[in-house]
Parts: C-alpha cells; sequence; structure tokens
C-alpha cells in the first residue's frame, strides 16, 4: 500500500569523476511501496545513480535519505542492513560456490535477529534448517532443482535468477534491479517478469531496464534519464510522450508510440 | 559406513587419514624429518587460509611464522621454560601482530597486498638481525631451553613426533570447522567477489582482518613449534627470501583445499631435503615442478586427484 513516507530521498545528488559528471544533482523520492522505472540512453548515469543509492560509491555533492535518515556516507553493508538491497547489471553470483551456497550467506546474515556468531564461525553452512531456507529461495525462482549443481554450471538465465533470489532472501525494503532482463531470452523475461510482477507488492522496488516494453505495465512512475540529470519523471504514458524524452531517448526515429 | 557420511565422521575420518599419513611416512623419512614436514604443514594450513581461501596472496609470511618462533624463544629466555605457556605466548604474539598491522595491510589487494606483506617482514628482518640483535642474538640466533612437564621431555623425539602431530590434526580440524562454515563460505565469496559481499550486507573489512589474525596466529604456532623441536632460534625463521616455500607449497599442492596444503607441505619438504642431497641446484626442479602445476594442474596436485576421484571436499 503506498503511503506519502519518502522511503528513499536524494538531494541534488551528484557524482563527479574527474570531468565526467555521471549524477548531475538528481532530486528524486520516493514513497513506502512505490514502483518506479529508471530509463536513459547508455551512458545516462542510470547505474551511477544506483551506486549512490546503494553506496558503492559516495555522491561528491547533495544528500541521500532513506525512510528520513541521511545516509549519503553509510557504507553498502549497513544500507543492506536497513533494506536497501540491489542487483547488479552484469549478473553477479559467485561461480566457484554451489548454487544452495550463494544463498547461505544472505540467509544466515548476522543481526540480532539471525545467527550467532558463534554459530556463524563454527557452525555447519549446511545444516538442515539453514539448506531449507536456501531452498525455499530456490524455489521461488523454479530451480531448487539446480541446488547442488556448481553455480558455474547455470545458464544465464538462471544465474539472473539465483540472483533475484538472493536479493529477495535479504528481506529488502527497497529492491534496484539493474537490467534484469539483459541477456535474457523472451521465455526468461517473461519468467522472470512474472517473478518480479509476484513479489513486488512485499517493497518498493526500482528497475533499470533499456527494454521500456518489458517494465511499462510493472512500474507506476518512469524517470528518464539523460547526460546525469533526471530530465522526466511522471506516469508512463505521460513520460512517454514528453518531447524532450522523445528527442533524447529515441532521436529522431520514432520509438514507443504516445498511445502507451 | 554411515558414521563417516555424517559430519563428526567425517571429520574423525579425515583426522585418522592424516594421522596415518605421516605414521607411514616415519619410517620412510625417519622421525626427524617427519616432525620437520608436520610442522611446515602447520604453516602451510596458515597461509592457505589467506591465499587459497581468500585470495589474498602474502609475500612475506616469514614474518609471522618469525614472530612466532622469536616470542616462544623470548618468553622462555625471561617469563618461563614451559614449553605449553611458551607456545601459547608465540600464537598470542602472532596473533597480537595480526591485530596491529591487519588492518593496513587487509585495505589492499593483488600485488600491493603481496609485497606489503614483504615490506613489514623485511622490517622485521632487520629488526631481528641489527635493532634488537642484543635481544635476539642477531645473525647468530639463540638457544632455547625448556623445562620438562613430568615426565613429558619435548627433547625426545617420539614426543615431539607426537605431539606435532597432534598440534597439525588440532589445526586441521580447527580450520575445517572455519572453512565449512557460513564464514568459510564469507572468505570464499570475498575471493571471487568481494563488493558483492558487501552487498549482502557484510563489512568485509572485519572478517579479511579476523582471517589475517587467524593465519598470522597459525604461522606463528608453526614458528613457535620448530623453536620447540630444534631448541634454537635464528634469523633464517624470518627471512623474506624463504617466503617462496609456503608459496610453493600451497600451489602445488592445491590451494583453497586443506588436503591440498598438508600435500604440497610433504611434497615441498620432500623435493626440498631429498633433491637437495643429490643435486646442488635442486630448486631449479623446483621451479618446473610449479610450471607444470601452473600450466596443467592448474588445481594443484590435490585438486587434480580430487577432480578425477570426482570428491568435493567440504572445506
Amino acid at each position: 500500500m503506498t503511503t506519502e513516507q519518502p522511503i528513499i530521498e536524494t538531494k541534488e545528488a551528484t557524482i563527479q569523476f574527474n570531468d565526467l559528471i555521471a549524477v548531475d544533482g538528481v532530486n528524486f523520492t520516493m514513497k513506502e511501496g512505490e514502483a518506479i522505472g529508471v530509463i536513459g540512453p547508455n551512458g545516462a548515469g542510470k547505474t551511477s545513480f544506483f551506486n549512490l543509492l546503494t553506496g558503492l560509491f559516495f555522491p561528491t555533492g547533495g544528500k541521500i535519505f532513506f525512510s528520513g535518515k541521511d545516509i549519503t556516507t553509510v557504507p553498502p553493508h549497513k544500507r543492506v542492513a536497513m533494506g536497501i538491497v540491489r542487483t547488479f547489471q552484469l549478473v553477479s553470483v559467485f561461480d566457484s560456490l554451489p548454487v544452495v551456497d550463494n544463498l547461505i550467506l544472505s540467509t544466515n546474515r548476522i543481526s540480532p535477529d539471525h545467527e550467532s556468531r558463534g554459530a556463524f564461525f563454527f557452525g555447519d553452512a549446511h545444516r538442515q534448517n539453514k539448506v531449507e531456507q536456501c531452498m525455499d529461495a530456490l524455489k521461488l525462482m523454479g530451480i531448487e532443482n539446480k541446488a547442488h549443481l556448481m553455480t558455474s554450471e547455470l545458464s544465464y538465465g538462471d544465474k539472473r535468477k539465483l540472483e533475484l533470489a538472493v536479493a529477495l532472501s535479504l528481506n529488502p525494503k527497497i529492491l534496484l534491479l539493474d537490467e534484469p532482463f539483459a541477456g535474457l531470452s523472451d521465455m526468461e523475461i517473461g519468467e522472470v517478469s512474472q517473478i518480479i510482477r509476484e513479489v513486488k507488492k512485499k517493497f518498493s522496488f526500482v528497475i533499470i531496464e533499456h527494454k521500456i516494453s518489458h517494465i511499462i505495465d510493472l512500474v507506476q512512475r518512469l524517470c528518464v534519464m539523460h547526460e546525469g540529470k533526471l530530465i522526466a519523471e511522471g506516469p508512463p504514458a505521460e513520460v512517454l510522450c514528453n518531447a524532450i524524452v522523445r528527442e533524447v531517448y529515441w532521436g529522431k526515429e520514432e520509438g514507443l508510440t504516445c498511445s502507451v | 559406513m554411515d558414521i563417516f557420511k555424517t559430519g563428526a565422521g567425517r571429520n574423525l575420518l579425515d583426522l585418522a587419514i592424516i594421522a596415518a599419513g605421516f605414521l607411514v611416512l616415519l619410517p620412510v623419512l625417519g622421525i626427524n624429518r617427519t616432525t620437520d614436514f608436520i610442522i611446515f604443514c602447520v604453516f602451510v594450513l596458515g597461509f592457505n587460509l589467506l591465499y587459497g581461501f581468500m585470495g589474498r596472496l602474502s609475500f612475506g609470511h616469514m614474518l609471522y611464522l618469525g614472530t612466532g618462533a622469536y616470542a616462544v624463544t623470548l618468553f622462555s629466555e625471561h617469563v618461563s621454560q614451559n614449553p605449553l605457556l611458551a607456545i601459547m605466548a608465540g600464537i598470542a604474539a602472532g596473533a597480537l601482530i595480526g591485530v596491529i598491522i591487519g588492518p593496513i595491510i587487509v585495505r589492499t589487494t593483488g600485488a600491493c597486498f603481496a609485497l606489503i606483506n614483504l615490506a613489514f617482514d623485511q622490517v622485521g628482518y632487520f629488526l631481528v638481525l641489527v635493532a634488537f640483535s642484543k635481544y635476539t642474538g642477531g645473525e647468530d640466533g639463540m638457544s632455547v631451553y625448556f623445562s620438562k612437564m613430568g615426565v613429558i621431555d619435548f627433547g625426545q623425539k617420539p614426543i615431539m613426533f607426537g605431539f606435532a602431530l597432534l598440534c597439525l590434526i588440532l589445526t586441521y580440524y580447527l580450520l575445517k570447522k572455519f572453512t565449512t562454515s557460513p564464514y568459510g563460505i564469507l572468505i570464499k565469496s570475498i575471493k571471487e567477489n568481494e563488493t558483492r559481499v558487501k552487498f549482502l550486507g557484510y563489512n568485509t573489512f572485519i572478517y579479511k582482518w579476523i582471517t589475517f589474525i587467524i593465519s598470522t596466529s597459525v604461522a606463528a604456532f608453526a614458528g613457535a613449534l620448530s623453536i620447540l623441536n630444534y631448541g634454537y632460534v635464528t634469523p633464517s625463521f624470518i627471512d623474506p627470501s624463504r617466503a617462496v616455500e609456503v608459496i610453493f607449497a600451497a600451489l602445488i599442492g592445491g590451494s583453497g583445499s586443506l588436503y591440498g596444503a598438508i600435500i604440497g607441505g610433504v611434497i615441498y619438504m620432500a623435493i626440498s631435503n631429498y633433491l637437495a642431497s643429490y643435486i646442488s641446484r635442486w630448486e631449479m626442479f623446483l621451479g618446473i615442478a610449479l610450471l607444470i602445476c601452473v600450466f596443467r594442474f592448474r588445481s594443484g596436485i590435490w585438486g587434480f586427484v580430487a577432480g578425477k576421484l570426482k570428491i568435493r571436499e567440504a572445506a
């Protein structure tokens, strides 16, 4: 259920690498329970913006707030503990581990509600109840029958699903998906879309995607980035009809029609 | 047998295999050399936790071995000649140096990590050889005396052998517990992609530091055992040029595996002890062995054998 409380907010968020301003004074607000799509041409600063939200880089200017708390310089692991969870543009799982082991860390994450430190260092990682938790996460993705394969043996699509399973098992309050459909076949895109559709009511999420048609019915709001700036935001149909958006995103050629 | 399919049963089987292996080597190598081999294997296990499991290659691990060796010596000289207390002092010194220099070292990766360890080892070598030579005996080193503990006299070779084997088994067991726990998965994940681990909610700095401390402590333990075995210490225990020994052993045996570390330790010691008797420049053959491993057996001898036999080591 959407409420008025902003779960995440940036004020003039900026990151500059030498002469390149990757994110340029972005003001972004997201309400709890909202689903937002971030689009823009290559090099627009979408992933850099994700990196600022999740703490991979700290902004060179501006502020970031999570549920009203200033998290501008909070490191990534603490942001995860707060509930800010992400996936990566290039699928990021641990190829050298068995599939099920990819989920051990997320399901065993140390916090007052989780496992004791003694068990973390000395307990068997594959205790029955722990493996069951991992299997539940894999079942949600439909890859539980591959749990004991080496991750390197999985197809790219299954790795995407595994990455999503890891992200979901971290109990996110806000999930940031960086091009979750990249490199997937149409069938796999359909499967992953369906999974996102099923879980999206549980938390807020932001999704970067080039294929706008794949996210248009997943999100309530679209944000368009260009050259590090947020140039437009609003309901998808409205944003896609914006003349500036159409010019920077599709150039002079026609992309999607305004009726979308 | 079903008992060996349980976690405890498999651990027991592992420990029995290691003990049996060295007991088989005993009549072949003789008690002195077998004890040497065992102690070196403890050192390789400590090094391998850092390199094989967490992917951080140290060129300065002799510093931590030497810290244990000199700590035992100085403890025995100035505090107590009780051998067990002295060994504990050696381990504590190894942990302490890990606590102190760890925060500087674990911030680095790759070549920088390897070389910063080497730099600290160079400093340690200088301190032992020159700056603190009044206390360390400088180039000549020092003899060490330990008291008897009732009927237990570590000067008697069978007792020393048994004790060293017990220490190796204990080290193996502890490292096995570590590496099969969620912490073990964490450090293996750091080896593959540290950034990703941060985004699973873990402060990787702390875990890298802890791993470094465990590794320096185990190396110091090996150093302490060496002194208990030899009864003297020299700067060769901290000599940076000897760092290559433990690296070769880990690579030949198979880094990232506890069995691999032990097999590598035994093979390295066998080459360096026996080949040296016949060929003056035996190091060339060590180089060739390493080249074969790099090009043919990327996961080391144990990794190759385990792959052929389809053994997936839990560690």
